[in-house]
């Protein structure tokens, strides 16, 4: 009982700051555009105003509601094969977490890939997407495959998708901008060429801003993406009321060293079950995920 | 003067409204989960009493010896077919789960049967509507544990009471099949 109601206090929780985190990576891309414009004209701030800003919230809005293809297709993922037997068996356990959920059905998508990974993505509870890797569909037993869906379902459920999509979006819209920028200054020379004009540390300032920005937006989510891992695990285990299948999943992940490379775009590492780029289990500011040893502890200890 | 107190009166009145129109929305949409989640214990049932009949078929040319284990999925498919209240489904869904899980064990004996396309499939299909039996009975009672707590507790207690609700009972399950929640993989 008293876990049941924790459950739906964090889910409240989540709710709000998520409408907080999207609130400040709006602001934050808002605040981009002005810096470039600055950069740009400096002696007239209304030209960003008048032009950038609706193109800024034209892609926002684009980049929201394409978000899941754009993540779909950055892992390079297709709809899981009921003809396979693997990719059967994976609809079969999306299909029971849901019921034990509680929620919709998701569509269920594969990733060719030898490593083993998971991620959910989706706008809300009702339209989501859970993806695994091939590897994972070859390498995890079902007790195992049941564990990682569960915490995937969990993300669905707490929340969790809607504010990892719009951070990428953001991430990856703001360091466009500033490779742009980049680039038009040093072959353009479009800003230096006025630099005459405008106050010469506050041109300075505005492009470290530009460039420091992404980071901006990747620390402002990576300050509450652990702890909801953590969640999602212990969700999930509260889910399968088997915190085993999840465990020894994260132990295979572990010690999973695949010879090629793990395919698919860098920006969508906060998506998966764990980190597809790195392998240490050192906590740093950096990471996305809390170290897998400390996961698995708190599993085993439920 | 009046002024003051009749619009204090009148906050009062609104706050009281819609405390008990919220009341009143929670309890019947967790009334309503529950039964949603019936139903889709429900639905699982009839699914598995209809792939019954052609595992029955598949396995019939393989397992003429076997007459005591496949008489038992039988019996037990006609309890569950006949099965009135949530309590006798469930109880009737247990004695074939105990039954199917005898024929997989048997089937092991049988290589021709195992390597046989059909019955592969028929196992998988089995699994999957088990575990989904036993996760939406799980979500039936999360769902029913939710709602006695709510109209259990003040002040949910009085508004259960002017709407004449009354706790729901939940699923039993027996102590034989709690150990095993999913069958082998």
């Amino acid at each position: 009982m008293e876990k049941k109601l924790l459950v739906e206090d964090h889910i409240r929780r989540n709710k709000q700051l998520t409408v907080v985190v999207c609130t400040l990576m709006a602001l934050l891309f808002i605040a981009v555009i002005f810096a470039v414009g600055y950069i740009f004209f400096p002696q007239n701030l209304l030209i960003p105003l008048v032009f950038a800003l609706p193109i800024a919230i034209f892609y926002v809005l684009v980049t929201y509601s394409f978000s899941v293809q754009t993540v779909l297709s950055a892992a390079k993922a297709r709809p899981a094969n009921p003809q396979i037997r693997e990719e059967k068996l994976l609809i079969h356990r999306v299909e029971e977490m849901s019921i034990a959920a509680g929620l919709p059905m998701p569509k269920v998508y594969v990733q060719d890939s030898e490593y083993i990974n998971a991620f959910a993505t989706g706008k809300k509870p009702e339209k989501s997407v859970i993806c695994t890797t091939t590897g994972a569909l070859r390498k995890l037993n079902q007790e195992e495959l049941e564990g990682v869906i569960a915490h995937e379902m969990s993300h669905i459920k707490n929340h969790d998708i809607l504010i990892a999509t719009v951070t990428i979006g953001v991430v990856g819209a703001i360091a466009l901008i500033a490779e742009i920028l980049f680039y038009s200054m040093f072959w353009g020379g479009a800003g230096r060429g006025r630099k005459s004009e405008g106050n010469a540390a506050l041109m300075i300032l505005a492009i470290l801003f530009v460039i420091l920005a992404p980071i901006f937006a990747r620390l402002t989510y990576l300050a509450i993406s652990r702890k909801r891992e953590y969640l999602a695990d212990s969700n999930g285990a509260y889910l399968t009321r088997n915190p085993n299948g999840l465990a020894q999943a994260l132990g295979k992940i572990k010690q999973d060293y695949p010879t090629t490379k793990p395919k698919g775009s860098k920006t969508i590492a906060p998506l998966y079950i764990s980190n597809p780029f790195k392998s240490t289990s050192v906590s740093s500011i950096w990471s996305t995920h809390p170290p897998i040893d400390e996961r698995i502890k708190r599993l085993r200890s439920m | 003067m009046w002024i003051w107190i009749l619009f204090i009166l009148i906050i009062i009145v609104v706050l009281l409204i819609l405390i008990y129109v919220g009341y009143y929305n929670r309890i019947i949409r967790m009334e309503n989960r529950i039964d949603n989640s019936w139903a889709q214990i429900d639905v699982q049932l009839r699914r598995r009493a209809e792939l019954i009949p052609n595992l029955m078929e598949t396995v019939k040319g393989y397992m003429k010896h076997e007459k005591e284990v496949l008489e038992n999925v039988t019996k037990a498919r006609t309890a569950l077919m006949s099965a009135k209240t949530p309590q006798e489904n469930i109880d009737a869904d247990n004695m074939l789960t105990g039954a199917l899980k005898t024929l997989f064990a048997v089937a092991e004996n049988y290589p021709d049967l195992k390597a046989n396309q059909n019955f592969l499939n028929l196992q998988d299909e089995l699994t999957n509507t088990e575990n989904k039996i036993a996760y939406s009975r799980q979500h039936f009672n999360d769902s029913v544990l939710a709602f006695n707590n709510t109209i259990e507790t003040f002040p949910g207690l009085w508004f259960a009471k002017r709407m004449g609700r009354k706790t729901r009972e939940m699923l039993q399950i027996p102590e034989a099949t709690k150990e095993v929640p999913q069958v082998k993989f």
